[in-house]
This record gives C-alpha cells, structure tokens and sequence, in this order.
C-alpha cells in the first residue's frame, strides 16, 4: 500500500497486522494502514484504533471517504467493543448506525474509540466516536453478535496484535 | 468478470472509490443499480465481504439513488445498517433504493444491497442536498 505522507503514528500505536502471513491482501490491509493503543484498563485509551489520512481514503471533494470512516468505526465496535467486554473472537456485525459529524482532511489522525453499552450472552452493543484531536467526526452505535461457544477463535493471533474483525 | 447487461463501470473514481473498485452502475430513467464483483481484496477475516466495504458500497449507492430521483448532488448525513446476511466472494453484489421525500435540504432514501441468493444489507439514510448547479468542488 503506496503513503503519499508518512503515517507517524503516535507514541503507543502499533501498526495492526490483519494479514497475520496470509499472502493475499484483505479488505482490512487493502484499505491502508490501521494503527491500535491498548492503554490502561478502564480509561478512555484502553483500546484505540488509528489511521493517517491517505489520499487513496478520500472522496472527490478531499475529505475522508465516509465509506473509510464507517469501516474504521465497524472495526472499533467489533474489535475494540470485544476488547472492552473481554472477548476474543470473532464478533460479526449486525446493526451499524452513522451519523457523519464532521469531515476530516488528508493528513489527518483519525482515532477511533468505542464505549461498551451492554453485553447479553448473544449480542453486543457499543457506541462509537471517530476524532481528529478534539473534534469529533462520525458517531457510530453497533450491534455485534456474540456467536455461540468459541466461534471463529484468534488462537493463532499474537498477544500483541489486536484481534481482526469483521 | 461477468457484469450483468446495462452496467458501466464508474470510471470517474478516485482515491477511495478508485482504490476499492470497480464500481459498476445501471440507470433506467430516474431509478439507478449499483454493483460490483467482491474480490479477495473485500474480505474479512473469515473469508466473506467486510461489512465496512459493504457500507461504503450502498452509502454511494443510496446518493446515487437521491441524484438520479431529484438530480441533486448530496452528502450523507446519517446511514442505519442491518447485516442481514453473509455475502461471498466472487458473488456479484448489486444495490438498489427508493427516494421516500425530502425537502430543500434533506433527502430520505431506503434501500438494500443483494447477492444472487437473498438480500445482505438493509439501508435507511438521511442524504444533505447540495445547492442545485453548485459544482462539487474536486481536489485532485
């Protein structure tokens, strides 16, 4: 994936390896770069995920394509809102919701944040802010599934990389 | 790719549209189909299309629907999304809606995105009319 500027993730932000040594390319690392922060339990940065905006995420009027903003949000209701709750499996969606609050320019780091609402044994709901700073840009609310016993599992995943989703 | 009759591609894309393409679109007078071919590159983790590809794909869809109703160029305001079901790789994805009103500034448009087996994805958004002639203001 060619960066016209260079992504220059803030400290604690791991590039997320969604590939995990699958040759092909999927829609998570097609997309372009997404960073993770784990931070400390029970802050606001307990699990963050990140992109520098590439030209290639864009819209014809130059601001981040809501179709990049709504996959960044699916991946924090997912893969953070499953963080959050403890889970480490894969959790489809069911139900997004998007509001587009604000646009965001090239050059941009875009941090995405989800607040767990409620889990039941079968679904999983959260709400979720994209930010530039402190603006905020799209607000999200999602329903994820909780599949029954252990799912598709993240056995292979290393401790250190946030689990894919979605 | 077997792309069905009376689709064009939408060569015009760039950056986002362009990187994830291509994008297919059919009009019959005022009513408007979108579709296009998932490929490896639109997966998830499991191997079916990434729902974050699929909400991108009927986000344009619906504006194109609003464009093609009223002809007025809009911006998406609010979009709600149920996953109804898995779509497959290799399996043509194809969206379509309906204009339910709008007034001078916003427009409410419904519609669905479906495989050759059932439907995938159920939408409902509300669309910000651009100012009617106002030229979209395109950065290369």
């Amino acid at each position: 994936m060619s960066s016209e500027i260079p992504d220059n993730p803030p400290e604690g932000f791991k590039l997320v390896d969604f590939a995990r040594g699958r040759p092909e390319p999927t829609f998570n690392t097609h997309v372009g770069n997404m960073y993770a922060k784990r931070g400390e339990k029970g802050t606001r940065d307990e699990f963050v995920l990140a992109i520098r905006v590439q030209q290639n995420m864009c819209n014809p009027a130059g601001g981040l394509h809501g179709g990049m903003m709504m996959t960044v949000a699916d991946l924090v209701g997912t893969m953070g809102g499953g963080y959050l709750a403890g889970l480490r499996k894969f959790l489809p969606t069911v139900s997004m919701t998007f509001d587009f609050v604000a646009p965001a320019r090239v050059g941009d780091w875009v941090e995405g944040r989800a607040e767990l609402i409620r889990q039941t044994r079968t679904l999983l709901f959260t709400n979720i802010y994209l930010t530039v700073g402190d603006q905020k840009i799209l607000r999200a609310s999602s329903i994820a599934k909780i599949s029954s016993g252990d799912g598709t599992g993240y056995t292979k995943t290393e401790a250190s990389v946030p689990a894919a989703a979605t | 790719m077997d792309i069905p009759a009376g689709f064009r591609e939408l060569t015009e894309a760039t950056g986002f549209t362009a990187a994830n393409g291509p994008w297919f679109e059919k009009v019959e007078g005022n009513r408007v189909w979108r579709g296009f071919m998932p490929g490896p590159q639109h997966a998830n983790a499991l191997g079916i299309v990434h729902g974050g590809m699929m909400a991108a794909f009927i986000d344009a869809a619906l504006g194109s629907v609003v464009y093609r109703a009223i002809d007025r160029r809009c911006v998406t305001l609010k979009l709600t999304l149920d996953y109804l079901t898995p779509a497959r790789i290799g399996d043509w994805l194809e969206a379509t809606g309906e204009l339910l009103g709008h007034d001078e500034h916003v427009a409410q448009v419904r519609g669905r995105l479906y495989g050759p087996r059932h439907d995938v994805l159920a939408g409902l958004g509300d669309f910000a009319l651009l100012r009617p002639g106002r030229p979209l203001k395109v950065r290369s």
